[in-house]
């Protein structure tokens, strides 16, 4: 098969192949939105070649146009990029569109469907007919699982229910790749955990690679491997999530009167509160070189405190923000 | 760090015509309510002519005005309404060349257009039989190649611009504008225009050329306004359908 040698072809990364999902999709000296996404993203993909399925990756924001919707738009070539090139399964998203598209389930931020006058039957069998690896034996389990009603207008669905028809339409083809933008926005918290469930069920049956957005990290935590962090179209952060919760923890520690932070640490100090002579900072970095750090300058160590994956992501937002 | 990577078998992009098959069939969906609107249209003339008929009326002389090539032109309008042509819309999402699957659309539309229009001249030749009106000329009321074109150009006006009523009204307008100049200008006599140096002269030169298209024979004539009215409609066609394509690197 063509594609497939032309895949193992692509295997063969020179070094400067940046890769998100190993060789599964490739941001490749990308600059996909503004001048600052490209440094960052060469910087933190070539520390980190992450391979295999069941990669998740998910994107922490705390406002809206981080850049996460866009990265997906650009993987999907709905979008242009400023500068650079996306590679999925080695293809070139923009010269090899359609096949990069089949290979892709796509979950939207937003709930409305254009062909809203459509039942679910008929949009559902209408996106079928577009993909020839359709599962319709799946399909038929994920409506009955998701509780879609196929004689519905797809304009009557709620946001939740119009969610779980897309999530009908973006996994039945078993896509090798999936991009969840905001998944569970809309999903009441049952049928938030449900359908969490049933995605996990599918990673389990499904090789897939998932790269999912969200301003909720905590749903998804179960499910990540990887979480990368964008905000302001910059990807500020990237790392597995053990590393990401054995590396960034809450240090509170007792200085003297007009104590500074060593240069170093103060460049790696996502947060910092000040309470007295007391500090509380939450600080990204091996336990045992923070610490020594922190006393080498003067400082005594009181606690320290492992944190959530959503505070430790949260800490490289606030990164942004300090001084 | 690295995991074992394991192969990946990429799923094939659908056939051209499995994809034009199903545009045909979501296009009829979506048209089904004007159709059904066509039809309620349809039959109340044809109990308006059947009353008359059944009075002792003429009834039904073949020679109604018949706008197809008009609705033509606003067909694509309906057609792609509910698609967000210049967005990241749903239709782009489909792993589909996006300038095969528009012109699969246009396809679709054209279809459904040509169902509709041979269905009115069944309608038509139905109601000229019932009359008694002579067939031939009730098929000539039919302008098909004007329709085909219209449909051609009202789909690349769709296709190839963001906001087609704009330009549509704007271009209305300009065109009402360069009537009101050209009504001046043919009477030099009574107006200023006939001052502009060469103006009169250039007017004179098109209506020679009028006058040479006229005199062509029936056939000749029929030929060439075919070839230049398709022809022009497929090459707007093709430059508005380019505008979806696959965006190139840089």
């Amino acid at each position: 098969m063509r594609i497939r040698r032309e895949l193992a072809a692509r295997n063969r990364f020179d070094g400067n192949a940046l890769e998100v999902g190993g060789q599964l999709v490739t941001v490749n000296g990308g600059q996909l939105t503004s001048e600052s996404f490209l440094p960052n993203t060469v910087r933190h993909f070539r520390e980190q070649k992450i391979g295999g399925h069941e990669l998740m990756v998910g994107m922490e924001e705390r406002a809206n146009g981080a850049g996460k919707s866009t990265a997906m738009k650009v993987l999907l070539n709905l979008q242009r990029g400023a500068a650079g090139r996306a590679e999925v399964f080695g293809l070139d998203t923009i010269s090899r569109g359609p096949e990069v598209r089949a290979q892709i389930g796509y979950i939207p931020e937003s709930h409305e469907h254009d062909y809203a006058w459509l039942t679910c039957g008929h949009l559902i069998r209408h996106v079928a007919a577009h993909y020839p690896a359709w599962d319709h034996a799946y399909a038929a389990r994920l409506i009955e699982v998701f509780g879609v009603r196929a004689e519905r207008k797809v304009r009557t669905l709620s946001k939740g229910e119009s969610r779980r028809l897309q999530f009908v339409l973006a996994l039945a083809h078993r896509p090798a790749l999936l991009l969840l933008d905001e998944p569970t926005d809309g999903l009441d918290p049952v049928v938030r955990n449900r359908t969490l469930t049933h995605l996990a069920e599918h990673l389990a049956d499904t090789p897939t690679t998932v790269m999912i957005a969200t301003h909720h990290i905590h749903e998804v935590e179960s499910l990540a491997d990887h979480v990368g962090v964008l905000s302001a179209g910059r990807l500020v952060a990237q790392m597995s999530r053990d590393e990401l919760r054995r590396t960034v923890r809450r240090y509170r520690v007792e200085v003297p009167e007009g104590w500074e932070p060593p240069a170093e640490l103060r460049t790696r100090s996502p947060r910092r509160s000040r309470g007295g002579r007391e500090l509380q900072w939450t600080l990204a970095g091996e336990e045992r070189d923070v610490t020594a750090r922190l006393t080498a300058a003067g400082a005594t160590i009181r606690e320290v405190a492992p944190l959530a994956l959503e505070d430790a992501a949260l800490a490289f937002l606030s990164e942004e923000g300090t001084p | 760090m690295t995991k074992a990577m394991p192969e990946v078998t990429l799923h094939a992009t659908p056939r051209w015509s499995d994809v034009v098959l199903e545009q045909v069939r979501v296009a009829g969906h979506g048209l089904r309510r004007e159709a059904i609107v066509a039809i309620a249209v349809l039959g109340v003339g044809t109990a308006m002519v059947g009353s008359e008929i059944v009075a002792g009326g003429p009834g039904f002389d073949s020679n109604e005005t018949l706008p197809t090539a008009l609705v033509a032109f606003f067909f694509p309008f309906l057609l792609w309404r509910h698609d967000k042509r210049f967005a990241p819309s749903f239709l782009w999402t489909l792993p589909v060349d996006r300038r095969r699957l528009a012109a699969a659309r246009v396809f679709a539309g054209f279809v459904w257009l040509m169902v509709a229009v041979a269905s009115f001249a069944a309608w038509l030749l139905t109601l000229g039989l019932v009359a008694g009106a002579p067939l031939a000329h009730t098929i000539l009321r039919i302008p098909v190649v004007a329709t085909v074109g219209a449909y051609l150009f009202g789909s690349a006006l769709v296709l190839g611009l963001r906001h087609p009523i704009r330009w549509l009204l704007g271009g209305s307008g300009v065109l009402f504008l360069l009537g009101i100049v050209g009504d001046a200008l043919s009477r030099p006599d009574d107006s200023e225009w006939a001052y502009i140096p060469g103006a009169h002269a250039f007017f004179e030169e098109v209506h020679q050329a009028m006058e040479l298209w006229l005199k062509l024979p029936d056939s000749a004539q029929w030929a060439m306004t075919t070839f230049l009215w398709l022809g022009a409609g497929l090459a707007a066609l093709w430059a508005a359908v380019t505008r979806h394509k696959e965006r190139r690197r840089h």
